[in-house]
């Protein structure tokens, strides 16, 4: 059921429909993750937002949006270029998404436009060096942040 | 020369806070070492009113999910389990029950059988010490002292299946590690007719005890709606009347084949809340029971190879305080690339400065308590007044105080 949802919001948002153990996966471009996550949330009323995701690929940074309401999960995926990395938030129509997106934030670098948090840290201390890469990207090193840090 | 009567002059210091004059600003926390998940909120009143609130949490971020990068698959169920203290076998069956989904095997029956039932021990151990802390912070100290003693009980059975009270390292991949020590259906049996019996008593005092009907009746209500746009979980949202819970509607462990009774409430508030935690203890006492009836024979686990195939799973399981989800990317080597988990408390901590609107100072402990968060935060709170230039600070234990003498003042006069 989650699968044949996943291809009505796909077809809906010109996405692609593909595979995550134990969920529905509709990957779509960076600019139609606002629709298509309130297709999820109307369409199928997966009003439950349970987390957002982000993971570094190398060159790219995937941002899953995870929905659920029973059974398996229904993912939106996009993923947004490490060069400019900036997605529109989906805060103003799910709240929920307002401290996962500046988890995401936080931990990769990505901008959510239009989120209010986006200013301040939410889970990295304040003294987090701003020329150090963020602590989840590939290239961050633990060592070379503590030395920034003043840690060693 | 002397200006006696002109402006307080601003400082470097105060110039950030002057915007919300003459409003009141109160830093309410971040951090005590010795409790779970410190949290800071900067609370802003209007006298003793709460308008807003304004959390920032990441006060004990260790970089698990980055430590878990340089781990292996077995590595990585104790370095999650140490996440939290209460609900660290959740961490470990959360972590486990979604690793299995990228592996083509089947976990023995039996195992899952232990699984649930020591899933539901930790249900009743967090619940207990949840509720001991509300009478901790009403005043209510004898309540506290007697539910802890009752936890014991949980512990003690912990301690004789896994081997350990706390962090139990009881979850592997495919199964658990050891079986049942013999005989002990007749223990668990005992204790869980001992928690029911106590569970009645205690739900007849909260429900009638004038003092802490006063502090939770009507106290950080919260609505469906609320409920539906900030994605609360666990009892706070089942408070609502929402009957979410994962055990039912995305079985894991042996939830398919016992199945809970999904306890809701309608009020929204922490008298709902407490009710809602003795009902699901009730219940998690019928589950052991009914677990430890039923359970088949066999192998309580597989051997599995050390590398894990490639792709992604997302799973989740109900831990005490509500959904705990993980995000698992395997490479298909020995180590996750990448492991995302999102715990309970981090779902709830919007739906909780929602509940704080409103109230006022002495509402915060019990409040935040409902929420079952941290509590650490209690211990280091300092007050500015801005209008008046104060500084001062109040530490949890006369802010708990403070909430008890406000009452108390509150019934007499």
């Amino acid at each position: 059921m989650e699968t044949e949802r996943a291809a009505r919001i796909s077809a809906a948002v010109g996405g692609q429909v593909g595979s995550l153990r134990h969920s529905a996966l509709v990957t779509v471009a960076p600019d139609r993750v606002v629709e298509a996550c309130k297709l999820v949330v109307e369409d199928g009323q997966y009003y439950h937002l349970s987390t957002i995701t982000g993971i570094d690929e190398g060159e790219n940074i995937s941002v899953l949006y995870h929905f659920w309401k029973g059974g398996g999960f229904v993912t939106v995926k996009t993923s947004v270029p490490k060069s400019n990395p900036r997605l529109p938030s989906v805060s103003a129509s799910l709240p929920a998404a307002l401290f996962y997106e500046a988890e995401v934030m936080d931990m990769l670098g990505v901008v959510f436009e239009g989120n209010p948090r986006m200013g301040t840290k939410l889970l990295l201390p304040d003294a987090y060096p701003p020329e150090a890469p963020p602590p989840l990207r590939k290239e961050a090193d633990p060592e070379k942040i503590r030395k920034m840090m003043g840690l060693e | 020369m002397s200006e006696s009567k002109g402006p307080v002059e601003r400082t470097e210091a105060s110039a950030g806070l002057m915007q919300y004059s003459p409003e009141n600003i109160v830093p309410f926390g971040p951090v005590h070492p010795a409790l779970k998940e410190p949290e800071y909120f900067k609370l802003i009143l209007e006298g003793e009113k709460i308008v807003e609130v304004i959390p920032r949490i990441g006060y004990v971020h260790r970089g698990i999910e980055r430590a878990a990068q340089d781990r292996t698959w077995i590595q990585n169920i104790y370095l999650f389990e140490r996440i939290c203290g209460i609900c660290s076998f959740a961490h470990s069956l959360s972590y486990t029950t979604t690793l299995e989904r990228l592996t083509p095997f089947e976990v023995p029956r039996r195992a899952r059988y232990i699984r649930l039932i020591i899933a539901e021990l930790e249900r009743i151990h967090s619940h207990l010490l949840w509720l001991g802390l509300v009478g901790h912070w009403t005043g209510f100290e004898t309540l506290f002292m007697w539910i802890w003693a009752d936890r014991e009980h949980i512990l003690d059975l912990e301690e004789t299946i896994t081997g350990n009270r706390i962090h139990k390292s009881f979850a592997t991949i495919t199964g658990v590690r050891r079986d049942l020590p013999d005989n002990i259906d007749v223990a668990l049996k005992r204790e869980m007719k001992y928690i029911e019996g106590r569970v009645d008593y205690y739900e007849g005092l909260v429900t009638t005890e004038e003092t802490l009907v006063a502090r939770t009746k009507g106290v950080g209500r919260i609505n469906q709606d609320v409920a539906r746009r900030l994605c609360p979980v666990g009892p706070l949202l089942r408070s609502t009347g929402i009957a979410r819970d994962v055990r039912v509607e995305d079985p894991y462990a042996a939830y398919d084949e016992i199945v809970p009774d999904v306890k809701t409430g309608k009020d929204g508030d922490v008298a709902s809340l407490l009710v809602i935690r003795l009902e699901e203890i009730r219940e998690s006492c019928r589950l052991v029971t009914e677990a430890i009836d039923k359970i088949p024979s066999g192998n309580v686990k597989l051997t599995v190879p050390r590398v894990i195939p490639e792709g992604d799973a997302v799973g989740h399981v109900e831990a005490p305080r509500g959904e705990l989800l993980y995000f698992i990317r395997s490479g298909g080597g020995m180590k996750p690339e990448r492991v995302k988990i999102r715990t309970s408390t981090m779902a709830n901590i919007l739906t909780a400065t929602e509940m704080l609107r409103g109230h006022t100072l002495a509402d915060v402990p019990v409040v935040l308590t409902g929420m079952d968060p941290c509590f650490g935060c209690m211990d280091r709170v300092s007050i500015v007044e801005v209008d008046k230039g104060k500084l001062w600070s109040i530490g949890g234990e006369e802010l708990r105080k403070y909430g008890i003498d406000q009452y108390g003042a509150r019934r007499r006069g």
